[in-house]
């Protein structure tokens, strides 16, 4: 066993990254304060900070998002560091009005998927600018040794948490104490009555987008001065701060400086316990992130009620969802055609087709869940890789013929997706999207990620075999086979005609009332629990297969398949297609990673890292021009041609008028015009 | 002549491209206290947010002390330059005090002026430091209305400020809003139900049904021509006949 002191000087080291959690999740709070949004890439924003300012370190480049500045020597720490949360500041005031203020007013799906993609967009700069490797980044705070209650403790994670304590309490005294603060804090409550006072909730919230910037670009080039800095650590710290800004309940600075250092030392510790021998090994890898997930799930379940949502001036409905209907042509056309497609093509070109075909089915289970039921959550690619590990186990162990292993697999899955719909019961919106990005997260580090359930060496697949039929994906140097290509089809065809059978009825018409008003759908005598279990249990049904199918297309699973940070892109691409119908589940899986335009661009050119970059940008610009994505665009403008053939504005597409605002004043009254 | 501060010609205005208030004319002078009155529906509060520009103007022009009203002239800063509404919610933030409402209802705080608002509105004096979710419907209008005179506005705008108030207490603040118009110069406009009420005290009064004027004038010439009055009130949408104004 170990001694006391040892336990305090991991308490102690804990400081440093709860005071990383401090700064963000201060951030975090400010934002969403004075704008009502949710920041998902609030540590993504802060690190952009965190990179110029290593970057001056090394070799006294000062990188811009495009083009850079070479300094003749590396200047001074101090420098170093105006420019680094210069810098911030100015992210932060691009982001007000390039991104979040053009979503102010949008439904809380658009602002988490604004956000969404600025993190994925940011990330994909940071590597494109900086390289994908971790830097080491120089110390602010110099290491001493100090003694504490006798005990000689690092004094560097001391001056750190003493440092962003501070600067949150600045924060509150801004909130507390100012006329501005006061006047944010009234905005947040009634943003029309600020207004109507004489404040512009639009300045109040860029100055706070820009103080959180950069507060947290302190925060983490504190941090990373500790654990360096990768693209990858500090785009995903946002999850526990998210977790931390969940405990202070969205509104309380003191409760977020004490659960931020309180979640980093318990995570210390944790650190330091699981290395005993009593600790079992499977629950050694993934414990930091599973933490912040067990206290997001706790926090929801004791406070989930309390939690204070925001009065705002407006909402925006929702992209228009319509019903889908079954049609025998535009059926036979779509499966002949892909048909067509993989038969006439091979090797890559094929196996991009395919790849289509599954991301296509990874996108509708996004359509399930969001564009129908309206609940955020970030967790589908969990479920699809739940569903593959599951079928890695059943197939090869166990010996289970093909379907009966895939059905059984995304068995799995729906029973992992109805576990996430719980927290569902209670909340929704950008606090549901927390916690299935925490579970999402918390399932890759802590299954996929962990050596002890999913072996590095490998996770080999069985080959799925049909009365005696291989349909594997390679046989040989043939690393495209029709057969699997056909096998995806059907099972593809298989899961659309499902959701479109779903859809159209009852259970469809029980979605879009959940999602459009839960009390209204309720008292319309629609179980609004069952109906977000059999939605969530749906879509994780479609994302299991998928997933199942990816494990198949790889002839074995990896833990890279599912990361979050694919899901996310995932997400994305579903958003760019058309988040409300399967056709635009058609367009992501056209537009996906690893799909058909994907591959054929990396033949053309070297894309890189600027596929998630251009994601990342194409998700923001779907969420603020055109909520209903390349699809609804498309049907609009085939609505808009069928009406201009019928000669008059009569009748169709009523709908569509209502869901644009922005075009009123074009839409006079023709009968106040005489 | 007095100043004009307030002028709207020919507005229409509405939701979605459907208009809920057609062809508005207005026009508010210093010291003039007027009265918008009509049923539920009748567009009395879309006229009241296109005049502030929170709703944007679909046709016609509002010019608030002397300048168009619009994107270069965005409602926060209508209230910076005294044009002051009270909405139907208000406009309070139910987690302040009404300390922290007085402080942000003046850029530069005025011992004296808040005294002279206290003096007016007595009951607001002992709740100072109380969160303005815990007052009751009456003093959450008090303080509403307080916080808007805090301001020293030239303009006063209240959105049914008889909505959940006591009949008594509406009596009372009525002639007091009408004493300080007259004392401060502050144009003030009214929405209200009470069609009487207002009317006493108001210097002219617009009708609106379904969207339109159907009659306008003097308070007193309205209050002798009830009969009309009640018609406009209670026509029916098709029989709306633009009249009078």
């Amino acid at each position: 066993m170990w001694r006391v002191t040892t336990f305090i000087q991991f308490a102690v080291l804990g400081l440093g990254l709860g005071a990383v959690y401090v700064g963000l999740a201060t951030g975090l709070l400010l934002v969403h304060r004075a704008t009502g949004i949710i920041n998902f890439a609030q540590g993504a924003m802060g690190m952009w900070g965190a990179y110029v300012f290593a970057q001056l370190q090394v070799d006294g480049t000062l990188v811009f998002p495009v083009g850079q500045l070479y300094l003749p020597e590396p200047p001074g720490v101090v420098l170093s560091l105006f420019i680094a949360l210069l810098m911030g500041l100015l992210l932060g005031i691009l982001a007000h009005y390039l991104v979040f203020r053009p979503v102010r007013h949008a439904p809380v799906l658009a602002q988490v998927v604004v956000s969404i993609g600025l993190m994925v967009a940011i990330q994909a700069l940071v590597v494109i600018r900086f390289g994908p490797n971790n830097i080491a980044v120089d110390e602010v705070v110099p290491r001493v040794d100090i003694a504490l209650v006798g005990v000689a403790v690092s004094g560097r994670e001391l001056v750190m948490a003493v440092l962003m304590v501070g600067l949150a309490a600045l924060v509150w005294v801004y909130l507390q104490f100012t006329r501005a603060g006061s006047a944010t804090r009234a905005a947040a409550e009634n943003e029309r009555g600020a207004a109507l006072m004489g404040f512009s909730p639009d300045r109040l919230a860029g100055f706070a987008i820009m103080l959180s910037t950069v507060i947290s670009t302190a925060a983490v080039i504190l941090g990373s001065s500790i654990t360096g800095l990768n693209p990858e650590n500090y785009t995903l710290i946002v999850v526990p701060a998210l977790a931390v800004l969940l405990l202070a309940r969205l509104e309380s600075i003191a409760l977020v400086c004490v659960g931020g250092l309180a979640l980093g030392v318990l995570q210390s510790e944790l650190n330091l316990v699981s290395t005993s021998e009593w600790w079992p090994t499977w629950a050694k890898s993934g414990l930091d992130q599973v933490v912040p997930f067990l206290i997001v799930m706790v926090i929801l379940f004791a406070f989930g009620k309390r939690l204070p949502s925001r009065g705002s001036l407006q909402t925006v409905r929702l992209p228009d969802v319509t019903l889908p209907r079954i049609r025998l042509l535009p059926a036979v056309l779509l499966i002949g055609g892909a048909a067509l497609a993989v038969s006439l093509t091979s090797g890559q070109i094929r196996f991009g087709i395919t790849s289509s075909m599954i991301m296509m089915l990874l996108a509708l289970s996004y359509v399930v869940i969001t564009g129908y039921l309206g609940q955020i959550s970030l967790a589908q690619l969990a479920f699809a890789g739940a569903a593959g590990f599951t079928l890695s186990k059943i197939a090869t162990a166990w010996g289970l013929p093909f379907p009966l292993a895939v059905l059984l697999s995304s068995v799995v899955a729906i029973l992992l997706g109805m576990l996430v719909a719980l927290p569902a019961f209670r909340i929704r919106g950008a606090q549901l999207a927390i916690t299935t990005m925490a579970a999402a997260l918390a399932i890759e580090r802590f299954v996929f990620g962990n050596y002890s359930l999913t072996p590095p060496e490998g996770n080999p697949i069985a080959e799925p075999m049909i009365g005696g039929v291989n349909f594997a994906v390679r046989e040989g140097r043939d690393l495209a086979r029709l057969e699997f290509s056909v096998l995806v089809l059907v099972v593809a065809a298989l899961a659309v005609l499902l959701f479109i059978r779903l859809a159209s009825g009852d259970t469809g018409r029980a979605f879009l009332a959940v999602r459009s008003n839960e009390r209204a759908a309720a008292s319309a005598g629609i179980n609004v629990r069952m109906t977000k279990l059999i939605g969530f249990g749906l879509s994780a049904f479609i994302a299991g297969l998928a997933g199942c199918l990816i494990g198949y297309s790889h002839g074995q699973l990896s833990a890279e398949s599912f990361e979050v940070f694919v899901g996310l892109q995932i997400l994305a691409v579903a958003y760019v297609g058309g988040i409300t119908s399967f056709g635009g589940a058609l367009v992501a899986g056209l537009i996906a990673p690893l799909g058909i335009l994907y591959v054929v661009l990396h033949q053309l050119f070297e894309m890189g890292n600027y596929y998630a970059l251009i994601t990342g940008i194409g998700l923001m610009i779907t969420a603020i021009l055109h909520p209903s994505g390349i699809a609804g665009e498309v049907h609009r403008a085939i609505a808009a041609l069928r009406r201009k053939q019928r000669g008059g504005p009569a009748g169709a597409g009523t709908a569509d008028a209502a869901a644009e605002p922005g075009d009123d004043p074009s839409r006079k009254d023709p009968s106040h015009a005489s | 002549m007095t100043e004009e501060l307030l002028r709207a010609e020919r507005t229409t205005v509405g939701y979605h491209g459907v208009p809920a208030l057609r062809d508005f004319s207005l026009s508010l002078s210093a010291g003039e206290m007027l009265t918008l009155l009509g049923p539920n529906g009748a567009g009395k509060t879309s006229a009241l947010l296109s005049l502030v520009g929170l709703l944007p103007l679909m046709d016609g022009q509002v010019t608030a002390l002397g300048k168009p009203v619009g994107k270069r002239f965005p409602p926060y800063a209508l209230a910076r330059a005294g044009v002051s509404l009270v909405p139907d919610d208000r406009g309070l933030f139910p987690g302040l005090t009404v300390r922290e409402h007085l402080r942000l209802a003046r850029r530069r705080p005025s011992k004296a002026r808040e005294e002279a608002v206290f003096e007016r509105f007595a009951a607001l004096r002992s709740l100072r430091n109380r969160q303005v979710g815990l007052l009751s419907g009456g003093e959450q209008q008090m303080l509403a209305i307080a916080k808007a005179l805090l301001a020293e506005p030239k303009v006063l705008m209240v959105d049914e400020m008889s909505l959940g108030l006591a009949p008594k207490v509406v009596q009372e603040m009525l002639p007091a809003i009408r004493a300080m118009a007259r004392d401060e110069q502050i144009g003030v406009l009214l929405v209200e139900q009470h069609v009487e009420l207002a009317l006493s005290v108001a210097d002219r009064g617009i009708i609106l049904n379904h969207g339109r004027t159907v009659l306008a004038g003097p308070a007193a010439t309205l209050l002798d021509r009830r009969s009309e009055v009640e018609s406009a009130y209670f026509s029916s949408a098709e029989s709306v006949e633009p009249h009078g104004r």
